[in-house]
């Protein structure tokens, strides 16, 4: 046995490793079958699953993506958290300081806008894929009505963390962005102030996009998320091949 | 499972490639190679538990997580990989008394922003988003001729609308993203240059 075969060994027999992992690394369908039963990240999924469900070519892995790019931009998210305040004389040189003084800031930048592009592409590939199979139909119904608001939080989520460099492009993408919802009938004027927290894009709306983009629209999207997951089993797990 | 709609001869077990012969291969009994035949029924609630009959599924580990776990890997190196070698855009300090050049919503609104060229601004800006939200909502309570009915041959105008929505939707954004540049201008990409910010 050699020094490193050792040393793993008496890692996994030490009674620190035994009460975080209860089971030997499994081997066989039983022992397999309770790693996913008894794990808290993984009972999401059922212990056995429907052949054409792990083939790739059948979701391209489009939801879980989404997923997991939301798991990404949570992670980046907090860390330029840490350097960032959402006053309109402090953001933009803020998002400077992140990129020429943080470690790792440009990175974490970067690798935050491409995933929130890339969610956003996702997720609307990941609806055309459902749609295609015909995967809305009963009794997924209601999953179909949970994922569309889902993906109105994602193009929200994007729309807001849009403003928060503070630059030429944010701002006035957000001007163009919100004076739509300033077309709306009836209700034009009190819709813009709602969103806008005022008439025009200003220091309050880039206070209001925050908030809105760090705790409201992940909560409730992530609430709608343990929804959605939790109804893709209940309603019969992933739908059946073409 | 599909076999009950293949026809009876096609009903052989297919000898798969030794060296091809994956755990999921391993794991699979088709239906038609079943080595016995019906002898008796036996009540659901008899004392002595039936052997479940093999079916088409597989253990989700390691089957499933491996390709999770392969894709989450390969987006991961993407990412990385993206955001080295791609920087975020940033330009000057937002400035409401200089709007720029050119001025664009975000590329998932570019298509609503395009609808503003041709249409009422109420129209293209609150009555079709507000449509688009409703309407895809209400897909599954429109569409329910037949819940069976789910290869695209036997639905041909959910397909055929949603296919054409869809198209609709990429070429108002394309037309945003490639074919307008400063004020807003119809341009040529190929002769005017690019106007565009992710």
């Amino acid at each position: 046995m050699s020094f490193l075969e050792r040393v793993d060994q008496s890692i996994r027999r030490s009674p620190v490793f035994r009460s975080i992992f209860r089971n030997p690394y499994p081997n066989d369908e039983r022992s397999r079958a309770y790693a996913v039963m008894n794990n808290v990240f993984l009972h999401l999924h059922p212990v056995r699953v429907r052949q054409h469900a792990v083939k790739f070519a059948y979701t391209f892995c489009l939801g879980g993506l989404s997923f997991f790019l939301f798991l990404v931009l949570t992670v980046t998210g907090v860390y330029l958290m840490f350097f960032y305040a959402p006053t309109a004389n402090q953001a933009y040189t803020d998002i400077l300081r992140i990129q020429s003084e943080v470690p790792f800031g440009l990175l974490t930048r970067n690798i935050h806008r491409w995933a929130a592009h890339l969610m956003v592409f996702f997720v609307f590939l990941h609806m055309m894929r459902v749609f295609y199979h015909g995967a809305y139909k009963p009794p997924r119904e209601f999953n179909w009505v949970v994922g569309v608001v889902l993906l109105f939080l994602t193009l929200f989520l994007s729309f807001t963390g849009y403003l928060l460099p503070w630059d030429q492009i944010a701002y006035w993408a957000i001007t163009i962005g919100s004076n739509m919802a300033g077309y709306a009938p009836l209700f034009n004027t009190p819709s813009k102030i709602l969103l806008l927290a005022g008439l025009e894009v200003s220091g309050n709306t880039l206070l209001r996009f925050y908030v809105l983009h760090i705790m409201v629209f992940p909560l409730v999207g992530a609430i709608f998320m343990a929804v959605h997951f939790w109804r893709i089993r209940k309603d019969g797990g992933i739908s059946g091949p073409l | 499972m599909t076999d009950t709609k293949s026809p009876p001869e096609r009903r052989v077990v297919l000898p798969v490639d030794p060296t091809r012969r994956t755990e999921i291969d391993k794991q699979r009994v088709p239906m038609s190679a079943r080595p016995y035949r019906l002898l008796a029924l036996v009540k659901q609630d008899a004392v002595v538990r039936v052997q479940k009959e093999p079916d088409d599924t597989v253990m989700t580990w390691p089957h499933l997580l491996a390709i999770e776990f392969l894709a989450a890997a390969a987006m991961s190196v993407f990412l990385l990989f993206m955001g080295l070698i791609v920087n975020a855009p940033l330009e000057e300090l937002a400035n409401p008394n200089v709007t720029p050049e050119v001025a664009k919503a975000p590329w998932y609104f570019l298509g609503l922003q395009e609808l503003l060229a041709y249409f009422h601004p109420t129209v293209a800006g609150a009555l079709v988003p507000a449509f688009v939200l409703v309407g895809a909502a209400l897909i599954p309570f429109v569409d329910r001729a037949n819940p069976a009915a789910v290869r695209p041959s036997e639905r041909k105008t959910a397909v055929v609308l949603f296919t054409l929505f869809c198209g609709l939707g990429l070429m108002v954004t394309f037309i945003g993203i490639f074919f307008r540049g400063p004020g807003y201008s119809f341009i040529l990409p190929w002769v005017d240059g690019f106007f565009f910010t992710l």
